[in-house]
């Protein structure tokens, strides 16, 4: 058995790595990602997920309703850590399953795979808790740089993790980001991850989020006919129902946290196109009480104060 | 029935008060009789006193119960208060006293959960409930204490708390019952009472917490939470408390209360994260840390107070008889009572910080990053980020001292050195602070900048071309070996500390890149066989040009550097991945930013291998902008003007340079102008300056400048001026503004000698020569003026950030870490491109943004966006 074979036996198991082992999987990573496409050829059959925030276990759930990596092929549309307790097992297995499998699984980004928002909403914290510094954060802070921005499935269904862009009107527009680089405040790629689809928005509006935008059905329309596509998919708001149709399916939100926060009662979902992109949405629970382990962290054994 | 209606009358003349209102001649006016409750204001979830008139139930008294400290009870039957709303004295008289010490209680209680923001919105049971007290605990009653702790309201859980307080044997007696349980193995009752252990945690009050968490009660505490009825397996919590966790002792710890508090410290973290990770709510987890906090900070007080203690601390570290095991612990030990420091107050931990440098800790750890062993070389510089975050200045005092310069070099050493699969991006981070030059101070930063860059620069340059042999000299890069074995790791910080010193030190970087031939050499990095690396390369001349400095352009055009870059971009095909999205980016940037001199640069080099390319849209644009670019300029686009025009392209910033030679010559010796290079440019000398610049004239400056305003230094003047006089004139604004900038700095000379060559001669080759002499001996400093006119912005999002309490934003947090300052940089600075990484710099001026370069400064960064509250 491989050392990866063996850190990802390791990781399903919820224990996260060594720091050095993690510093060779992110170059490894690294040298992967930076083949990617801002848009990344996808080709079906694919199952997709939306955010995953940490819910270790959760995960665990979705790959028993959808079949494991590298059997099943994923797309995975950003928002793998913060919020949930185990945001490093969640990014580190997903990683390690890319650099195993990088053929049968896709990581594109979210707007949580960001240096500044991660500082807020837990993933940081978490790893100067397990860790005892930020090295790893900054490894992996370092690898959501590389992230591809976008997936396009069989040149049919445009995936991304928040939505679309006023400066982007074709996909080829995509193409010209240096996408290396930390979520910027504004811009084509700030939008991609943080804009939302909004029923009483009519053309583009001012998101409450404070990046991104707003935008309404004709902007899909006019998006989805200019590309020759069939409808986008994209995560990055909750949905009770786990996935949501708008504007007369031309858009679809498919969201995999389920009991988001571990309280808010929603279903999750992933969405599972066969090669004949023929769609099947499969709903799953949040995972059984019984089957999470306590947490797998332990302080440092020893201390001076 | 009767006993209950006895309490009803009883909760009644309980209740019973008279309200009184001070008015203004000082006396007490009766605003009637009533009964007083503790209830939910209306469509609120705060709490109120109410007072209902016992004859008409009209509303005598809402008052909201304030978090303040304005309540005072007298003679066992009045509270009184200073009523903010009223803005008078109101009093409640009580018929009974014991309604008057319940009330108070109460307030207590809700000013308590007030102030630990605690409330939740379940519902209020007023105060007519039945809970008088707790029964005895005893097996037989377990149930019943478990249904009262789980079924018990808000105003309930205030009054449980209480009453589990007033009982002094209440946690005695149930641990004796757990103890005998587990003896028993009686797991039901234990399942019972760790659900009764949990409710009381839950509770979330700050005495109960005191009292379990003492050091008589809080390993029966765990031992009782190993019994989780939801988990399948028994825990073996305080096995691994007692057996397996090590209390280390770098120096003994003599003070009792600071060794109880230690333990304590310890066994919360571990109760919250491990053993009740799972069940805490924020608010518990929130007062949890709390006590933790408070607890490191007593701790850090009383040991760093103690003189005998930090005395004994240094001389064991400097003792040369210590053993080099011993010197680690204690090195481990600084670290982490640097670290617990956090908990102190600000001032507090700057003082002792303060007092550490003054013990010489920063020679200690100078020691240590000397150290063989890698482990105790991260802890030092683990130590110095948590100094740098506190205050630079800290570092950089003891930097620019004679006994400090070795510290700087061992850092750049730490970063060009192998760490094997240990981390060591702390260096660069570390480096990167000390060399941020968008904070504030002054003098001792420029002393280490220019250290830097006198000593430092050519080491991490050598670095580069070390691993990366010119083609022709290295026949094969991959057999030689010892060339390919730089960790492609460093050579990756290497590029990205370049990155941020172009942006960060636009004038020295600018002679030393020119003198040295850096871009030429950093390019070599193209040759890797790490494609990321061939990436930060592009990404390394990208930010070069996001300084529109035309010298610096030219220096390229002149140099043919972009051919490695167009060579990788055409070896790379057709493949859409990150090089072919960076380069196609850099000539978006060309496009868009309109930088001439290399659109005709790369279309006349390179068109014929770009020719493959023009199914791309932007490669069209690009070609298409070239043409519009000639056509501007007058001249026909036909083969021989272009190559007449590359050659006068090609020869003014060589003439430039031989010129700039010649005059510098003149000049104090630069730090960065090496002899040889010198010796190679005299031979080429002295021509006609005015005859190369006539030649010139149609098209001056290489570089439109039209809407390029980010370059905040050089600015060269408006287009519409004679084309001549802008060549003599060019540096005018500039002069001025450096002069300006300076005026607060001691540097008389220097302004004297730049009027003079301003004046004196016209050319401007010779202006450019003396700024570049003198700015290699000056700062690099901001210009006062940009400073104060751009609004520091960085505290305003902090507040608001806070204020609104945004679900989420893009917001950065003001955190102990690097990127909170550059956050406030991006703020402040005009090129508001400063950031962690040179990379997060591009996006603020490139074309992602739809802001021109001259946007920046006046749309800022987004300060607190905030975020729906479905949001992820």
């Amino acid at each position: 058995m491989s050392d990866l074979d063996r850190q990802i036996e390791q990781l399903k198991k919820c224990e996260p790595l060594k720091e050095s082992e993690v510093k060779a999987l992110c170059l490894k990573a690294m040298e992967i990602l930076v083949e990617e496409s801002n848009v990344q050829r996808v080709d079906a059959p694919v199952t997709i997920c939306g955010d995953i925030h940490g819910q270790f276990y959760d995960m665990k759930e979705l790959f028993k309703v959808g079949g494991d990596c590298p059997k099943t092929n994923y797309l995975f549309l950003g928002d793998f850590v913060d919020r949930g307790f185990y945001s490093v097992e969640t990014f580190l297995l997903l990683l390690a399953l890319k650099v195993r499998y990088p053929d049968r699984i896709t990581l594109i980004r979210g707007n949580h795979e960001s240096r500044q928002i991660t500082q807020v909403y837990g993933f940081y914290d978490e790893c100067l808790r397990k860790y005892g510094s930020v090295n790893v954060w900054r490894y992996c802070t370092d690898i959501f740089d590389y992230l591809s921005l976008s997936a396009l499935i069989e040149n049919k269904i445009f995936s991304v993790h928040g939505g679309l862009s006023p400066a982007i009107s074709t996909l080829d527009q995509i193409r010209t980001i240096d996408r290396k680089q930390e979520v910027p405040h504004d811009g084509a790629m700030c939008d991609l991850l943080w804009s939302d689809p909004e029923d009483i928005v009519d053309g583009w509006g001012l998101s409450p989020r404070g990046a991104g935008f707003l935008f309404g059905g004709s902007v899909v329309t006019s998006f989805n006919h200019s590309n020759n596509i069939d409808y986008i998919c994209r995560a990055h708001q909750l949905v009770m129902e786990g996935y949501k149709w708008m504007f007369n399916s031309q858009i679809v939100t498919v969201w995999s946290a389920p009991n988001y926060c571990y309280r808010c009662g929603n279903v999750a979902a992933i969405l599972e196109l066969d090669e004949n992109l023929n769609k099947q949405f499969r709903v799953f629970d949040a995972a059984p009480q019984e089957s999470r382990g306590t947490p797998a962290k332990k302080p440092a054994p020893d201390y001076f104060l | 029935m009767g006993a209950q209606e006895k309490s009803q009358a009883n909760a009644n003349s309980m209740q019973r008060v008279k309200v009184y209102r001070l008015n203004d001649d000082g006396k007490w006016d009766d605003q009637g009789t009533g009964h007083v409750t503790v209830d939910y204001l209306e469509r609120s979830e705060e709490l109120g006193l109410f007072v209902i008139d016992e004859d008409d139930n009209e509303t005598i008294l809402l008052h909201r119960i304030s978090p303040d400290d304005i309540y005072r009870k007298q003679e066992d039957t009045i509270i009184s208060w200073r009523d903010p709303e009223y803005s008078t004295e109101l009093a409640l008289s009580f018929q009974e006293t014991t309604g008057c010490s319940y009330i108070w209680d109460n307030i207590c209680n809700v000013q308590r959960n007030l102030n630990f923001n605690s409330l939740n919105s379940e519902t209020f049971h007023s105060m007519n409930s039945e809970l008088r007290e707790l029964p005895a605990v005893e097996l037989s009653t377990l149930p019943l204490i478990l249904k009262i702790l789980t079924e018990s309201g808000i105003a309930d859980q205030m009054r449980l708390t209480e009453l589990i307080l007033n009982d002094q044997e209440f946690f005695r007696k149930l641990m004796d019952l757990f103890r005998i349980c587990e003896d028993l193995e009686n797991i039901d009752n234990l399942h019972m009472i760790f659900k009764i252990v949990k409710g009381i945690i839950l509770l979330n009050s700050p005495q109960i917490f005191e009292k379990i968490f003492g050091d008589e009660l809080i390993m029966d505490i765990i031992g009782s939470l190993e019994y989780d009825p939801e988990v399948p397996h028994v825990q073996h919590h305080r096995k691994f408390l007692k057996e397996h966790v090590v209390f280390k002792e770098a120096i003994p710890i003599k003070d009792p209360l600071v060794l109880s508090k230690i333990h304590q410290t310890y066994r919360v973290g571990y109760l919250k994260d491990v053993v009740l990770a799972r069940v805490l709510d924020e608010s518990t987890v929130a007062n949890l840390n709390t006590i933790i906090h408070g607890n490191n900070a007593i701790v850090v007080s009383l040991l760093k107070d103690d003189s005998t203690f930090i005395q004994e601390l240094f001389a064991r570290l400097r003792s040369p008889t210590t053993s080099a095991e011993s010197k680690k612990n204690l090195v481990y030990f600084l670290h982490e009572f640097c670290s617990l420091s956090k908990s102190l107050q600000m001032v507090q931990q700057l003082r002792l910080f303060r007092d550490l440098m003054n013990e010489g800790i920063f020679d200690i750890i100078t020691d240590a990053l000397q150290s063989q062993d890698k482990k105790l070389v991260l802890t030092g510089t683990d130590i110095l980020i948590l100094f740098l975050n506190q205050d630079p200045n800290l570092l950089r005092t003891f930097v620019v001292r004679q006994e400090g310069v070795s510290l700087l070099g061992l850092l750049v050493k730490g970063m060009i050195t192998d760490f094997g699969d240990d981390m060591h991006c702390q260096f660069l981070e570390i480096l990167r602070s000390l060399l941020d030059s968008y904070t504030l101070s002054g003098a001792q930063r420029d002393t280490i900048i220019e250290i830097f860059y006198e000593k430092h620069l050519g080491q991490l340059i050598e670095v580069i071309t070390a691993s990366c042999p010119p083609k022709g000299i290295a026949q094969s890069i991959g057999e030689s070996g010892g060339t390919e074995s730089t960790k492609s790791e460093i050579l990756s910080n290497i590029c990205e500390l370049l990155c941020f010193c172009v942006l960060h030190h636009p004038y020295r970087i600018k002679c030393n890149f020119l003198l040295n031939n850096v871009m030429d050499k950093v390019l070599l990095l193209t040759q890797r066989r790490e494609k990321y690396l061939v990436v930060a390369t592009v990404r390394f001349v990208r930010t070069i040009l996001s300084r529109h400095d035309e010298h610096l352009i030219n220096h390229i055009v002149k140099n043919n550097l972009l051919k490695p870059i167009v060579d990788v971009f055409v070896a790379n095909g057709n493949r859409y991945n990150l090089l072919n999205s960076a380069v196609l980016e850099l000539f978006e940037y060309i496009r868009k930013e309109n930088l001439k001199a290399l659109l005709i640069y790369i279309v006349d080099s390179f068109w014929n291998q770009l020719a493959n390319f023009e199914y791309l849209a932007s490669m069209q644009s690009f070609k298409v902008k070239y043409e519009q670019c000639l056509e501007t300029s007058g001249i026909k686009s036909n083969v021989n003007s272009v190559d007449q025009r590359k050659r006068i392209d090609e020869r003014a910033p060589e003439k430039e340079e031989e010129d700039y030679f010649n005059e510098d010559s003149d000049e104090e010796d630069t730090a960065s102008a090496s002899q040889t290079q010198r010796a190679q440019a005299q031979p080429v000398s002295s021509n006609g300056v005015a005859a190369s610049y006539a030649a010139l004239s149609p098209r001056s400056g290489l570089v439109d400048y039209d809407d390029d305003e980010d370059d905040e230094d050089y600015r060269p003047p408006p287009r519409k001026h004679a084309e001549t006089s802008e060549e003599e004139e060019g540096l005018e604004p500039l002069r001025l503004k450096r002069k300006l900038s300076s005026s607060n700095e001691k540097e008389p000379e220097l302004v004297v000698k730049k009027q003079r060559l301003g004046k004196n001669s016209k050319s401007r080759d010779s202006v450019f020569a003396a700024l570049c002499s003198t700015l290699s001996q000056l700062p690099t400093k901001k210009t006062a003026s940009s400073m104060q006119i751009i609004p520091r912005t960085a505290d305003g999002n902090k507040g608001s950030g806070e204020e609104n309490q945004p679900e989420e934003s893009v917001n950065t947090r003001n955190s102990d870490n690097s990127s909170s300052s550059d956050e406030e940089n991006h703020n402040r600075e005009k090129e508001s491109v400063a950031s962690r990484n040179c990379s997060d710099c591009l996006h603020s001026s490139s074309d992602n943004g739809q802001l021109s370069g001259e946007d920046c400064p006046l749309i800022a960064p987004k300060s607190s966006p905030e975020m729906a509250v479905n949001g992820s």
